[in-house]
């Protein structure tokens, strides 16, 4: 009775990182505890259904789960939550969706009741077909994420043994010339494969591109990934013929301005969610080959008609790659249930700690509005308030202040204002990149940084995902989109790249004192603070005459 | 029993008393406490007491099943019946072991109960309880046996018996009552009646398969199928009423191999345990769940700290505000009235008696706090263990179909206590650490207490299933129980064990027996009517033999139910267990860990002064094991409000963190401090304005200025709590010239205000005698005079033409009862004068059956039906004379 781990009656779990057995309770409530927040010395889980099922998914049972949390629970664990978890978990498997070598895809139960239960719900009477025999209801076969997402939200998972289709068959080796998978890159990898389809979480700069072609490499068939931009396509095709087998020729762009199929083709979001006189023309990419594998790159920006599509993609193994699982709308589960559930997650810090991405200072910076400013801002319509908060003119002279620190350093301006980040772009002389800069501006703009040829760079939120930039040490956040969480994550992730030098990257947002900037700015750090990034809070006129 | 067969066999109830010993007879008032209030006169009076219909219902009512049961044989058996009889009748005709050796134990129960009287050689049946369980068409019987040959041929013609005794093969006789008697005789002899039977075709046999356990009675068309003819022509099936048929006693008992219930239950279904868990689990649980059971009726009480919710106007406290308690203790409804009914139980809680009126914690809430962990605990457990109140009832309806509220009237069930009792009895029975299915507990239950009557449907929970499941429900969340096995602690609430097998030993004897009685009952199972062994019946395959086991003789001893304890006892044993979960409950802490996403986590419960400091300053996220706090701006601002100073705060992170108090929490402090009373807000009635600094200086240095209590908000402002008009008199006088000013600023225009009261009515005029009546009162009046002038009139027409008859007798109320009741007993019948609901009296010659509840039921000769008169309405009774007799 003296173990690392605290049963809450919320279903949280407290897992007190400092204590000698913190490292086996872990591994142990790794299958079907949630890690919510990993701070310095108490981790939090949280026990969801979900997870549950997904533990039950993977082969745990109930007794496992139990007997885990009884073992290292410093304290009694109420009855009732044991009984709890034990009548959740006992609610998977009562129904499999399974290949029925005459009706196709079937819903079978071994508890007549549920199936009478589910059958019953509106929800679920358009999805299926025929009823077979008592025990068993035929599903049509284009229903079947739908219907595991259905009956998922009734409390009723279904366990779905109806596998997956191998896909045309295509080579693809890994090229692990002078370079290797990392370790958890390779775990993130086996436990994917091993779990058909699922969602793997790594922080950004951990290499998430080489666990999509690490499992490329483990299908060996045709893939279709799906990413955010063309400047992120460009990014994958490049990294894909650097890092594997695949030459340039095998490697497709579906975006805007190309539209190639070949046994690789990266496909933007955007293309696919084009909509013509109310049809998605570009839909038919899903059926124009015989996909063994589809990767969902930053799973969590997956627009909602993607969701729709997905569902009827359920035969073919999915792999979802993210740095954040929040969704400001609130649908990850929906990515849990239609993508897989989460089959691989590396607290920030733990990678940190194994040296995969650069240890950071992450830095508020409080200003000031000036007493005009005040006014203004107390005066100013609702909508109106957060962009003059954000924009205000003491950000500025902090922002110059900071990138004369950093002076000779790779230094990114992110913004959300374009007149903002123009003022700013004149002040620091640099280049802006925003959303009317054009493609081939924008990458020679990137090489140009890369190469060290420009040292500050100011870029709009256009450049929030994918962009790839080694050397960036320090990144300076004016403005954001509202209270978005995982945007900073993603912002943070741009100079997490480890350096050569082994040197601390530098964040810094800079945040209006006593405004809604402030409270969106509290929101936005929260998922980092429970990564276990600690903000250092500062005053501009502390930080301003340190540097004077 | 053995010293009655020395005496004269006893002819009456009342003898059979009088032949009984004072400790039998002490063992009768026990268990019949009703037969005493008020003490009889004499044992006549006592054996007449222990007749009425009300008190045998209670004693049958309290009855275990196996007693009920051996009754309800009785009841179909011969008046007076030998043992031997009552034996075949519950043993059946292969005389079950198990049966015949609990049988003398529960007719040893029925005979303390004064239900049973006589030797075992004339075993008679209480004549009330008698009526109570011998089946009638009305008033199925659980045995599910009809009437005897001799009741079902009761109106049939005798040429028709003559021609059923033929056809059964017996030679003809010369009465109907030889016929019936021979009938009757061949239907009992075992072996003549087989060979009748033999001869029978299959269908027709069918036909009795269906009846056999009843109900008896059948549908038949007017002109009937041959194998129902064939049963009718040999006296197997009778007919009752025209179309419908029964199977008369006699046969159904040959059929059933003599046995009077498909299913005897001699000894009470075993409390199996469905888990066993080792007993430092079970503590360390319990004590767990104690440790919240206190932490949580503290915060409930915190909550409603500065005045609770307010009490409904019927008593009681709303849903709204029971639905916001729930979500402030984070429960769930049920749960939270439970929490505040446990609260208010042990006194902790309770209205507050004002005007308006608010429920709030008592001073003995005070001392309660002030005690230590384990003391508090157990007086809690104390008054749960002991109260009348039964929180599972709250969110129900009564039987007016008001809503039952929390703390509000009507939640009172005088058996709680008793139930719960018996529970915890009942798991201090198994080993430790064995926690039984509640299925178990609750069949053992209802074996104990069966409820009389057919109306037992499983889904239909009987109230005291209800008790015992909210019980074990209850006892979980106050840590009695721990993963459902009695805890040390829970044990001890319940006092010194009498003896260790007396728990124990129905559980493990009824293993022995189960798998017998499963064997008997096996193949019937599913038309098995009483669903008692459904419950068990899973749990028994495979049995280890754990636990104590004692002979199986142990089992028939009679069931030992260890009574509530008395206050004092139950004091002594509370302490007790007070001090076996002393050790168990955890060490508060006096440290958090502080951590950068401004959180705090308390790894364990809090030393009081911290937690509630720590209470004002961050905002509790989640609570269990651990608690789990979150700073905000809000919380830091609230502890500010409360008193306390940034700097209070920082030492207090500092002494109480572990860690290092991080950077973010401390700039949080201080950033909510720098702006706190950054704005001041303040009362002011009236206020001096002035340009000149220099005057207001003046005013302000002037002593005759003190008595304004002028005070300096700004250079050239000065404010004070008198009123504008007191503040300008007192300027004035001081030789100053102030003008008023209006809300706006303007100055005010000085005229004398004209004064008003608050809004009033003009006042009623005060007319002389009483108002004049409205149309409506006067009707009624008018209708009240006429029906009360038609109550004293009506009656006298008939009365005048029955006064020939005589005058009606009149007796007093007791006189009447007596003589009604006396008269049930000797069967004779009685002359009354009545008076009906329109008033109008008669005289009326009636044989009374039965007096209950104020009603006398009774054949009426008069009338030549049964009928039932209100007691208050007899005016008077009287004897027959000899000749009327």
């Amino acid at each position: 009775m003296n173990g690392p781990l605290i049963v809450q009656s919320d279903k949280t779990l407290l897992l007190e990182v400092d204590h000698e057995q913190a490292d086996d309770c872990r591994r142990v409530i790794a299958p079907f505890a949630e890690l919510e927040r990993a701070p310095e010395h108490i981790h939090t889980y949280r026990v969801t259904p979900l997870g549950l099922w997904n533990a039950r998914a993977a082969g745990h049972d109930a007794e496992q789960v139990v007997d885990a949390l009884v073992q290292y629970s410093r304290y009694p664990v109420p009855h009732a939550l044991l009984v709890d978890i034990a009548e959740t978990m006992d609610r998977y498997g009562r129904l499999t969706l399974t290949k029925h070598p005459a009706h196709g895809l079937v819903l079978t139960t071994t508890d007549r009741p549920v199936l009478e239960e589910v059958l019953k719900s509106k929800r679920i009477i358009p999805l299926v077909g025929a009823r077979i025999d008592p025990d068993t209801v035929a599903v049509h076969p284009s229903e079947r994420g739908q219907i595991k997402q259905t009956l998922l939200k009734l409390g009723w998972p279904a366990e779905d043994l109806a596998g997956y289709v191998d896909g045309e068959a295509h080579p693809i080796e890994l090229a692990e010339d002078g370079w290797a998978l990392r370790p958890y890159q390779k775990q993130a990898v086996e436990n994917f494969w091993h779990g058909g389809s699922g969602v793997v979480v790594l922080p950004c700069g951990a290499g998430k591109t080489l666990v999509g072609a690490g499992s490329m490499a483990q299908a060996k068939s045709t893939t279709l990934i799906l990413v955010t931009n063309t400047v992120s396509a460009r990014q994958w095709k490049h990294e894909l013929v650097k890092r594997t087998s695949l030459t340039e020729d095998e490697i497709g762009e579906y975006s805007g301005t190309r539209k190639e199929i070949r046994p690789v083709t990266i496909a933007t979001y955007q293309v696919l969610t084009t909509r013509r006189k109310g049809v998605y023309p570009h839909l038919e990419l899903f059926d124009s080959r015989d996909w063994g594998l589809i990767v969902y790159d930053e799973v969590h920006l997956l627009p909602a008609p993607v969701f729709k599509f997905t569902a009827d993609l359920q035969a073919r193994r999915r792999l979802g790659l993210t740095a954040t699982l929040v969704r400001e709308d609130g649908r990850e589960s929906d990515v849990f249930s239609l993508i897989g559930p989460k089959r691989f997650d590396a607290p920030w810090k733990e990678i940190e700690a194994q040296g995969y991405i650069a240890p950071a200072d992450c830095v508020e910076v409080r200003v000031n509005l000036t007493d005009s400013e005040r006014l203004a801002y107390a005066t100013a319509e609702t909508e109106e308030k957060y962009r003059f908060c954000a924009t205000t003119e003491t950000k500025r002279k902090v922002t110059e202040a900071i990138v004369r620190r950093f002076a000779g350093q790779q230094i990114l301006v992110i913004g959300q204002y374009i007149d903002q980040l123009d003022e700013l772009g004149e002040h620091l002389n640099a280049p802006v990149i925003k959303g009317e800069t054009s493609n081939a501006q924008r990458e020679k703009l990137f090489d140009a940084f890369r190469e060290g040829e420009i040292n500050v760079l100011v870029v709009s939120k256009v450049a929030n995902f994918s962009i790839d930039l080694p050397e960036a040490t320090v990144a300076i956040q004016v403005s954001g989109t509202f209270g978005s969480r995982q945007e900073e994550a993603q912002r943070l992730g741009r100079v997490l790249r480890p350096k050569a030098d082994g040197h601390q990257a530098h964040f810094y947002s800079v945040v209006a004192r006593d405004t809604i900037d402030q409270d969106f700015a509290a929101h936005r750090q929260r998922f980092l603070a429970e990564q276990g990034y600690a903000y250092r809070i500062m005053d501009a006129d502390e930080l301003l005459a340190e540097d004077a | 029993m053995s010293d009655e067969k020395t005496v004269a066999a006893p002819r009456s109830l009342a003898e059979a008393l009088r032949g009984r010993d004072d400790a039998s007879l002490a063992a009768l008032l026990r268990s019949r406490p009703d037969l005493i209030t008020p003490v009889p006169t004499d044992l006549t009076q006592l054996a007449t007491r222990a007749g009425t219909r009300a008190s045998v219902v209670r004693a049958l009512e309290r009855l275990d099943r196996f007693a009920l049961q051996t009754a309800e044989a009785l009841a179909v058996a011969g008046d007076p019946a030998t043992y031997g009889e009552l034996l075949g009748l519950t043993a059946g005709d292969a005389r079950d072991p198990v049966v015949a050796a609990a049988l003398p134990r529960a007719l040893a129960t029925l005979r303390e109960q004064a239900l049973v009287w006589g030797g075992d050689d004339r075993l008679r049946l209480v004549r009330t309880a008698r009526e109570l369980l011998a089946p009638s068409p009305q008033h199925p019987s659980p045995t599910g046996l009809g009437p005897t040959v001799r009741e079902a041929t009761s109106g049939m013609s005798p040429g028709r018996i003559q021609e059923i005794v033929t056809t059964a093969g017996l030679p003809s006789t010369h009465d109907p009552v030889s016929a019936v008697d021979a009938l009757t005789a061949l239907f009992t002899d075992r072996a003549r009646m087989a060979e009748l039977l033999a001869g029978a075709p299959a269908d027709s046999l069918d036909v009795l398969g269906r009846l056999v356990w009843g109900p008896p009675y059948g549908q038949v068309a007017p002109d009937p199928a041959p194998r129902l003819r064939w049963l009718l022509d040999r006296g197997l099936l009778l007919p009752t009423a025209p179309g419908t048929v029964v199977l008369p006693r006699e046969v159904a008992l040959h059929l059933r191999e003599g046995r009077a219930h498909r299913a005897p239950e001699p000894v009470p279904p075993a409390v199996e345990p469905a888990a066993t868990h080792r007993p430092q689990v079970v503590d360390a649980t319990a004590a767990g769940q104690a440790y919240t059971a206190l932490a949580t009726v503290e915060e409930l009480l915190k909550d409603w700290d500065e005045g609770g919710p307010s009490v409904l106007r019927a008593g009681g406290l709303s849903v709204r505000d029971l639905k916001r308690t729930a979500v402030a203790l984070d429960v769930s409804e049920p749960v939270a009235a439970f929490w505040v009914e446990l609260a208010y139980a042990a006194g902790l809680l309770a209205s507050d008696g004002e005007a308006d009126e608010r429920y709030a914690a008592t001073p003995a809430y005070d001392e309660w706090l002030e005690r230590p962990p384990a003391e508090r605990w157990a007086r809690l457990a104390e008054a749960w263990l002991t109260a009348t109140r039964t929180p599972g009832l709250v969110g129900g309806r009564d039987a007016k179909d008001r809503a039952l509220s929390a703390l509000g009237p009507g939640l009172d069930r005088s058996a709680a206590p008793e139930v719960r009792h018996r529970v915890l009895t009942l798991l201090a029975g198994l080993p430790e650490g064995g926690a039984p299915s509640a299925g178990s507990v609750l069949a053992r239950l209802r074996w104990e207490r069966p409820l009389r009557g057919p109306q037992r449907t499983p889904d239909e929970e009987d109230p005291r299933g209800r008790l015992a499941r909210w019980t074990l429900s209850e006892a979980e969340l106050l840590g009695v129980t721990g993963r459902g096995a009695l805890s040390a602690h829970g044990r001890a609430l319940l006092g010194p064990r009498p003896s260790a097998t007396a728990a124990a030993a129905p559980g493990a004897g009824a293993k022995a027996r189960s798998r017998t009685s499963a064997a008997l009952t096996g193949p019937e199972g599913a038309g098995d009517k009483l669903p008692v062994h459904k419950h068990h019946r899973p749990a028994e395959a495979p049995l280890p033999e754990t636990g104590p086991r004692s002979q199986p003789q142990s089992q028939l001893q009679p069931d030992v139910q260890p009574a509530p304890l008395s206050p004092s006892e139950q004091a002594v044993a509370s302490a007790a267990a007070a001090r076996l979960l002393a050790p168990l409950l955890p060490e508060p802490l006096d440290h958090v860990l502080l951590q950068a996403d401004l959180t705090a986590v308390a790894p364990g419960p809090l030393r009081r002064p911290l937690a509630d400091t720590l209470g004002v300053l961050a905002d509790v996220e989640s609570k269990g094991g651990a608690t789990v706090y979150r700073f905000t701006p809000g919380s830091v601002r609230r502890a500010l409000d409360a008193g306390h100073t940034a700097s209070d705060l920082h030492a207090f992170l500092a002494a109480h963190s572990r860690t290092p108090v991080p950077q973010p929490l401390a700039y949080l402090i201080d950033d909510v401090a720098r702006r706190h009373g950054h704005l001041r807000v303040g009362a002011a009635s009236a206020y001096v304005r002035c340009d000149d600094d220099a005057l207001l200086n003046e005013i302000l240095a002037d002593k005759r200025s003190a008595g304004l209590r002028l005070r300096r908000l700004a250079p050239t402002v000065l404010a004070t709590q008198a009123d504008p008009a007191t503040l300008l008199e007192g300027l004035r006088a001081m030789g100053y010239a102030p003008a008023a000013e209006s809300a706006e600023g303007d100055v005010l225009i000085a005229r004398a205000d004209s004064h008003r009261t608050p809004p009033r009515t003009a006042p009623e005029p005060v007319p002389e005698g009483p108002p004049v009546p409205d149309a409506t009162l006067l009707a009624a009046a008018i209708r009240a005079i006429r029906a009360g002038d038609l109550a004293s009139t009506a009656p006298r027409k008939p009365a005048a033409a029955q006064s020939a008859a005589g005058e009606l007798p009149r007796t007093g109320p007791a006189e009447t009862l007596a003589t009604m009741q006396a008269a049930v007993l000797t069967g004779e019948a009685l002359w009354i004068g009545y008076v009906n609901a329109e008033g109008a009296a008669s005289q009326r010659v009636i044989a009374p059956i039965r007096v209950e509840g104020g009603f006398v039921t009774a054949y009426d000769h008069t009338a030549d039906e049964v009928r039932t008169y209100p007691l208050h309405r007899v005016t008077g009774v009287a004897e027959l004379a000899d000749d009327q007799g």
